[in-house]
C-alpha cells in the first residue's frame, strides 16, 4: 500500500509538468496547426541555459527564469516569424520536418557549445525531502506540481478573460473570420509560439533539479509531450492536463511495479490502449 | 497496369544509368563506395515508405519495426537457431507483412485520425525498441555480431563491399520500380482516392481496409528484406541504429524532402541528402562534435524553406523549361500532387 501511494504521488507530481510542456504544444498547435517536433529541444536549451547561468553567476535555477523566460520567448518569436510562417498553407508533414531540422541545429549547438558529457545544475532545493506517512516526496517535485497547475490555472484565466486571450481563442477557433474582426493574425500566431516556449523555459526550471542533462534528452520530451498532447484531444485545457497526469501516473508505476524494459512499454502500452477507445483523446463534453 | 509502368521499364535512359551504376565499384575508393551502398539502403527504404507515408497519406513512424525485425530477427535465427538467413529473410518479411496487417487492421477499425495514427504507429516503434533491448535473444542492448562475409552467396553473403553494393542497388531499383508500378496500377488510384478524402473513398465503395492492408503489407516487406541485407553489410546488428525511431525520421525525412508521392522523389531525397550528411561527417565530424549535425540541420532547413513542395517538382519543373523541351510537354502523370 506505501508503495501503491508512493507511485501514486510520483506519477501526479511528475505527470502536471508533463501536462504543462504539451499545454504550450497545444496552444501552439491550435492557433497555428504547427506540431513542434523540436518542443523537446527547446526544454533541453531552457535547461542547459540555466546550467550556463549557475557555472557563470551561480544562479539557482528557479532564479535564473527571470534571463531564461524573454530569452526563449524572443527565440520562439524569431523562429516563428522567420522559419514556420514561409512554411504556412504547405503539407503539414514538411512544417514537421522543418522543426525536425530545427531539432538537429538545437541539439548539436548545444552539443557543441557545452559537450556530451551528462551535467547536473545543482538547486538548494535538490535534496530536500517532504516525508508525508509512508510518502516521501521530493521539495522540486512538490515545487514543480505547484508552479504547472498554478501556470495552468493562470493560462486558463488568461485565455477565458483577457484581450490577448480572446484574440487567440478566436483564431483558433476561426482564423479568417478572426482576421475580419480586426485581429493581427500573423502577429497572434507569433506570440503564441513565443509564449508556448517561454512556458518550456519554466517547465526546464522546474524539471532540472535532480535530472541529469544530455544534449541528446530533447527526443525523449518531444515524444512525451506528443503522447501527452494527442491524449489530452491536442487543444482541450483540462484533457491536456488530464493526459499529463496519466502519462505521469503509468511511467512512475511502470518503474515501481514492474522490470525495467516491461515498466517503460507500459505508458506507449496505456496511451495505445486509451487512443483505441477513446480516439478523440480523454475530453469530455464541450470543454473547449 | 498504365503504359506508363512499361515506359519507365523500356526506357534506354533507365538501363543505361543502371549498366554505369553497376560499374562503380570498380572505379569508386572504398570510402565513396560505402557513402554510395548508405545512399541505397535509404533510397530503398525511402521508396518502401512512400508506399504507404506518401501514395496512401498515412504517416506511419512503425517503419523501424519492420527494419529492425527484418536486421535482428534474421539475425538471430542464424546465430541462436542457425537458420539460413535466406530463410530468415521470408521469415522476418512475413513477420512484419503480419504486424503491419495488424497495424493497418487497428488503423481501419478505430477510425483513427491523422495526428493518432501518427502517434500509435511510433508508441508501436518505442515498444518494438524497447523489446529488442530487454529480449537476450534479438540481442539485448548489445547487439549482435554476424560472421564475416566470405561470399558464400547460398548463406546470404555477397563477397564484401562490392557485393553488397549489386545487392543494394537491385534492392533500390526494385523499390522503386514498385512504387512506379502501384502509381500506374488500379492499387495507385485507390490509395490516392483514400488519401485524398477516405470518407468519400468508402462512398464510392473503395474497399478502404484492403487497399491499406495492401499498402502497408508492401510497404513493411520492403522495408524488412532491406532490413536483412543491410544488417549483412554492416555485419553488426545494432539496435541503437536499426530499431530506433531516428532511422524512421531519416527517411520520412529524405522521402519529403524529394517528393512525397511521386515515384522518384523519395530517391532524389536519400541521393542527395545521404551523402551530404556523410560527406559533412568525414569533413568535420573530428573537428567538434556536433558540427557537421548542425550544419546538415540548417541545410535541411534551407532546402524545405526554399522548395516547400518537395525536390522532384522543382527538377520537373526546371526540366520542363530546359532549352528545346517540347512546349506542349505532357504534365507528367505520377508528378506528387
Amino acid at each position: 500500500m506505501a508503495e501503491f501511494l508512493q507511485a501514486l504521488t510520483q506519477g501526479l507530481l511528475i505527470g502536471s509538468t508533463y501536462g504543462l510542456l504539451a499545454l504550450g504544444m497545444g496552444l501552439v498547435y491550435g492557433v497555428s496547426g504547427v506540431v513542434n517536433f523540436a518542443h523537446g529541444d527547446f526544454i533541453a536549451l531552457g535547461m542547459f541555459m540555466c546550467l550556463a547561468l549557475y557555472s557563470a553567476l551561480s544562479l539557482d535555477p528557479y532564479v535564473s527564469i527571470v534571463i531564461t523566460v524573454p530569452v526563449m520567448m524572443g527565440v520562439g518569436a524569431l523562429v516563428y516569424r522567420y522559419l514556420l510562417r514561409p512554411m504556412v498553407g504547405h503539407k503539414f508533414l514538411m512544417i514537421v520536418q522543418l522543426t525536425l531540422g530545427l531539432s538537429l541545429v538545437l541539439q548539436n549547438g548545444i552539443l557543441m557549445v557545452f559537450g556530451g558529457q551528462p551535467a547536473r545544475t545543482p538547486s538548494a532545493v535538490e535534496s530536500r525531502l517532504w516525508i508525508v506517512g509512508d510518502v516521501v516526496m521530493r521539495v522540486p517535485h512538490i515545487i514543480a506540481f505547484v508552479v504547472s497547475f498554478a501556470m495552468a490555472i493562470g493560462l486558463y484565466v488568461m485565455l477565458r478573460s483577457t484581450d490577448f486571450g480572446r484574440s487567440i481563442r478566436a483564431v483558433h477557433q476561426n482564423a479568417h473570420a478572426a482576421s475580419l474582426m480586426g485581429i493581427d493574425v500573423g502577429r497572434v500566431q507569433i506570440l503564441t509560439f513565443a509564449l508556448g516556449i517561454g512556458i518550456l523555459a519554466i517547465a526546464a526550471a522546474l524539471l532540472l533539479p535532480g535530472t541529469p542533462i544530455q544534449p541528446t534528452m530533447g527526443l525523449r520530451y518531444t515524444v512525451i509531450t506528443l503522447l501527452v498532447v494527442v491524449l489530452g484531444g491536442m487543444t482541450n485545457f483540462v484533457g491536456i492536463m488530464l493526459g499529463g497526469l496519466v502519462i505521469g501516473i503509468s511511467e512512475a508505476f511502470g518503474t515501481i511495479y514492474l522490470s525495467d524494459i516491461l515498466g517503460m512499454l507500459l505508458p506507449y502500452g496505456i496511451f495505445v490502449l486509451i487512443m483505441l477507445f477513446r480516439p478523440q483523446g480523454l475530453t469530455w463534453g464541450a470543454a473547449r | 497496369m498504365r503504359p506508363e509502368f512499361y515506359k519507365v521499364l523500356q526506357s534506354p535512359i533507365l538501363w543505361g544509368v543502371l549498366l554505369l551504376a553497376a560499374l562503380l565499384p570498380f572505379v569508386l575508393p572504398s570510402y565513396y563506395l560505402h557513402i554510395v551502398i548508405l545512399s541505397l539502403v535509404y533510397v530503398a527504404l525511402a521508396s518502401s515508405w512512400n508506399i504507404v507515408g506518401g501514395m496512401a497519406g498515412q504517416i506511419s513512424l512503425a517503419h523501424s519495426l519492420f527494419i529492425g525485425i527484418g536486421a535482428m530477427l534474421s539475425t538471430a535465427l542464424l546465430l541462436k537457431l542457425g537458420i539460413n538467413m535466406w530463410l530468415g529473410l521470408l521469415i522476418s518479411a512475413a513477420i512484419s507483412a503480419v504486424m503491419a496487417a495488424m497495424i493497418a487492421w487497428i488503423d481501419y477499425r478505430f477510425r483513427l485520425g491523422h495526428l493518432s495514427f501518427v502517434l500509435i504507429t511510433m508508441a508501436f516503434a518505442e515498444m518494438g525498441g524497447l523489446v529488442v533491448e530487454g529480449w537476450d535473444f534479438l540481442g539485448g542492448a548489445s547487439g549482435l555480431l554476424l560472421p564475416r562475409d566470405t561470399g558464400h552467396f547460398l548463406d546470404f553473403q555477397f563477397g564484401g563491399s562490392h557485393g553488397a553494393f549489386w545487392v543494394m542497388l537491385f534492392l533500390a531499383v526494385v523499390c522503386v520500380l514498385v512504387n512506379v508500378a502501384i502509381l500506374n496500377a488500379p492499387l495507385g488510384y485507390y490509395l490516392r482516392t483514400i488519401r485524398d478524402n477516405e470518407n468519400a473513398a468508402r462512398a464510392i465503395g473503395v474497399d478502404v481496409l484492403r487497399y491499406k492492408v495492401a499498402a502497408m503489407v508492401i510497404s513493411a516487406v520492403l522495408a524488412s528484406i532491406v532490413g536483412t541485407a543491410y544488417v549483412r553489410y554492416l555485419t553488426f546488428a545494432d539496435p541503437y541504429l536499426l530499431v530506433s525511431p531516428v532511422i524512421t525520421i531519416e527517411i520520412v525525412l529524405f522521402a519529403t524532402v524529394g517528393g512525397l508521392g511521386s515515384a522518384f522523389g523519395p530517391a532524389l531525397g536519400a541521393l542527395l541528402l545521404v551523402p551530404l550528411g556523410e560527406i559533412l561527417r568525414g569533413q568535420l565530424g573530428g573537428v567538434l562534435p556536433g558540427l557537421h549535425y548542425f550544419i546538415y540541420g540548417i541545410v535541411v532547413i534551407a532546402v524545405i524553406l526554399m522548395t516547400p513542395q518537395g525536390l522532384l517538382p522543382l527538377v520537373e519543373r526546371l526540366w520542363k523549361r530546359r532549352p528545346g523541351a517540347v512546349a506542349a510537354a505532357e504534365p507528367p502523370a505520377n508528378a506528387a500532387r
